[in-house]
C-alpha cells in the first residue's frame, strides 16, 4: 500500500470520527442553526443595519472555524488515550500522520460548513452561488490553517485536558472577537486603535467572512487579491501546526511519552 | 456539618488548584463585555427604553455564566457516575441528605467564585445601585443557578442509559435555551421578529432570570417581564428541580452506572 493511500485511509478514519461524535454534532448544529435562524433574525429587528444579511454568511465561516478546531480535540484525545501509539505502529511516516490529520480537519470543516451554506442559501438569497466553488479551495486551506492552530494547542497541552480546552477557548474567543464576523469593519474602526484595526482586517476569519458576503451572497466579481490574502494568512498556521504535531510524534516515538 | 464541608472542599479544590476554569470565565467575560459587547452596541441605536445595549448584554452574559455553572454542576454529577466517583461517595458514612447538601453547597460556592468579579464589573458598569437591588439580583442569580443545576441533575437519568446521549441532549438544549430567551435581546424585539420566538422564550428559565436581574439593577420595566411571574417561575424551578435531584440521589442512583 502506498504512503498516499495510507494517508487517505487515516484521514478518512479521522474525518468519519468527527461526524460520528453525536454530542459534538448536537452542539455544532444547535449553535449554528440557532445563530442563523434566531440570533441573526432577532438582531435584525434591533439593529441599525440588516444584520441577518450581514451575519448569516459569517455563521458559515464560524462553522468552518469551530469544526476545524475540533481537530485539536481529536489529536489531544489520541495523545491522552494512547491511540497515538497505535498510529506510530502503522507503516506510515510521521509526516504522513500529520498530513492525514490536517487533511481530515480541513475536509471535515469544509463539509460541515457546506451544509450550513446550503441552509443559508434557503434563508438568504445568494446572487452568485457559483462563486462559492471558487472560494471552496481557499476555505479548505483556511480550515487546514485553523486545524494547524488546534494541532499546535493539542501538542502544547499534551495530556493536560484543562489547559488544552482553556487555550482552545481563549484562541476561539480572541480570533472571533478580533474579526469582522460579528460587526462591520467601519464599527471596528470607530472603536479600536489603528493597530487592532489592522489585526482585525488581516484576520483570516474576517477575510473569509468578507469573501462569503461579497462574492457568494452579494454577487460581486471575485477579487484574486482577497483570495491570495486568505491563502497567505492561513498557510503560516498550517505550517506551525504541522511542525508542532510532528515534534510531538517524534518525541513519542523516541521517549514513548511526552 | 464538618463532613459536608470536607466533601465540598474535596470537589471544589479541583476547580481552584489550578484555577483554570475560573480564570477562563473571567477572561471570557472581559472580552465579551469590553470588546464584543462594546462593538455590537454601536449597532444598536440607543432608545429611552434601552439607553445602552452593552449594559443589557453584560447582565445577559452574567445570566449565561450562571447557566453554564449550573449545568456544569449537573454534568459533573453524571461524570461522577461515569468515572466511579459516585459509588465511592455513596458508600461513605454520610446520609444522602448531607451528600445532596454538599453537592448544592459546592455548586453555590462555585457560582459565587465564578461570578464575583464579573458581577462586580457589571455593577460598576451600570452604576447608581442600592444594597437591596444588588442583594436581590445576586439572590436571583443563585436561585437560577440552583434551578439549572437541578434541571441538569433531573436529566441525568438519561445518562444512566447513555452518557453520549445525555451530553448531546444537554449541550444541544443549552444552546436553544440561551438563544430562545431574553438574555441577548428584549422580549418585545423577539415578538416583533416572530410571535413563535417570544412564545418559546416564555418556556426558557433564563428569560425570567435575566429580566428579574435587570429589573433589580434598574432597567426600564417597560421592556421586561412581570416580576411577580418571574419570581414565581424561578422559585418553582429551583424548588421542583432540586426536589427531583434529592429524590434521584435518595432513591435512584444506588447501583447505577453511566454507560
Amino acid at each position: 500500500m502506498t504512503e498516499l493511500s495510507l494517508i487517505l485511509r487515516l484521514a478518512r478514519n479521522d474525518f468519519s470520527y468527527f461526524f460520528r461524535t453525536k454530542w459534538l454534532m448536537a452542539i455544532l448544529i444547535s449553535l449554528h442553526l440557532s445563530d442563523m435562524l434566531v440570533v441573526a433574525l432577532v438582531y435584525k429587528n434591533l439593529m441599525s443595519i440588516n444584520y441577518f444579511q450581514f451575519f448569516v454568511p459569517a455563521v458559515i465561516v464560524m462553522g468552518l472555524f469551530v469544526a476545524a478546531l475540533d481537530t485539536g480535540r481529536r489529536i489531544w484525545l489520541a495523545i491522552r488515550e494512547g491511540v497515538i501509539q497505535y498510529y506510530l505502529s502503522l507503516p506510515i511516516t510521521l509526516r504522513g500522520i500529520v498530513v492525514a490529520y490536517l487533511l481530515a480537519g480541513g475536509l471535515a470543516a469544509v463539509v460541515y460548513s457546506s451544509s450550513l451554506l446550503l441552509i443559508a442559501l434557503v434563508v438568504l438569497p445568494a446572487q452568485a452561488v457559483w462563486n462559492t466553488f471558487i472560494l471552496l479551495p481557499f476555505l479548505f486551506i483556511l480550515a487546514m490553517g485553523l486545524a494547524g492552530i488546534a494541532a499546535t494547542l493539542a501538542a502544547l497541552a499534551s495530556t493536560h485536558g484543562e489547559y488544552f480546552f482553556a487555550c482552545q477557548q481563549v484562541v476561539q474567543t480572541v480570533l472571533l472577537t478580533l474579526s469582522t464576523v460579528f460587526y462591520p469593519i467601519e464599527v471596528v474602526k470607530t472603536y479600536f486603535p489603528a493597530i487592532l484595526v489592522n489585526i482585525v482586517s488581516a484576520n483570516p476569519l474576517s477575510l473569509a467572512a468578507e469573501a462569503m458576503r461579497q462574492y457568494t451572497f452579494s454577487g460581486y466579481p471575485v477579487q484574486p487579491l482577497l483570495l491570495i490574502s486568505i491563502l497567505l494568512t492561513s498557510l503560516p498556521f498550517t505550517i506551525v501546526g504541522a511542525i508542532a504535531y510532528l515534534a510531538v510524534l517524534r518525541t513519542f516515538r523516541v521517549k514513548g511519552k511526552l | 456539618m464538618l463532613d459536608v464541608l470536607r466533601l465540598v472542599w474535596f470537589d471544589l479544590r479541583h476547580e481552584i488548584y489550578p484555577p483554570v476554569w475560573i480564570t477562563l470565565q473571567w477572561f471570557s467575560f472581559a472580552i465579551q463585555i469590553f470588546l464584543y459587547g462594546a462593538l455590537i452596541s454601536q449597532l444598536v441605536p440607543s432608545t429611552t427604553q434601552m439607553p445602552s445595549y452593552q449594559q443589557f448584554y453584560a447582565v445577559g452574559f452574567i445570566v449565561m455564566m450562571t447557566f453554564d455553572v449550573g449545568s456544569h454542576a449537573g454534568r459533573e454529577f453524571v461524570e461522577a457516575a461515569h468515572e466511579g466517583r459516585l459509588p465511592y461517595l455513596l458508600c461513605l458514612p454520610i446520609s444522602r441528605s448531607k451528600l445532596f447538601l454538599s453537592i448544592a453547597l459546592k455548586g453555590g460556592l462555585e457560582l459565587a467564585l465564578m461570578l464575583m468579579i464579573p458581577f462586580a464589573i457589571t455593577l460598576t458598569l451600570i452604576g447608581n445601585l442600592t444594597v437591596v437591588s444588588v442583594v436581590a439580583a445576586a439572590a436571583t442569580l443563585f436561585c437560577l443557578g440552583f434551578g439549572v443545576a437541578g434541571l441538569m441533575l433531573g436529566l441525568s437519568f438519561i445518562a444512566f442509559k447513555s452518557s453520549d446521549l445525555y451530553s448531546a441532549i444537554t449541550t444541544g438544549l443549552s444552546a436553544i435555551i440561551v438563544r430562545f430567551s431574553t438574555v441577548l435581546y428584549p422580549l418585545a424585539v423577539m415578538a416583533r421578529t416572530s410571535p413563535g420566538y417570544a412564545s418559546a422564550a416564555m418556556f426558557s428559565p433564563l428569560t425570567y432570570g435575566a429580566d428579574l436581574v435587570r429589573l433589580f439593577l434598574g432597567f426600564n420595566p417597560g421592556i421586561l417581564l412581570d416580576p411577580t411571574t418571574a419570581v414565581a417561575v424561578l422559585t418553582a424551578l429551583a424548588v421542583s428541580t432540586l426536589g427531583l435531584g434529592t429524590f434521584l440521589l435518595g432513591r435512584l442512583v444506588e447501583g447505577v452506572r453511566s454507560g
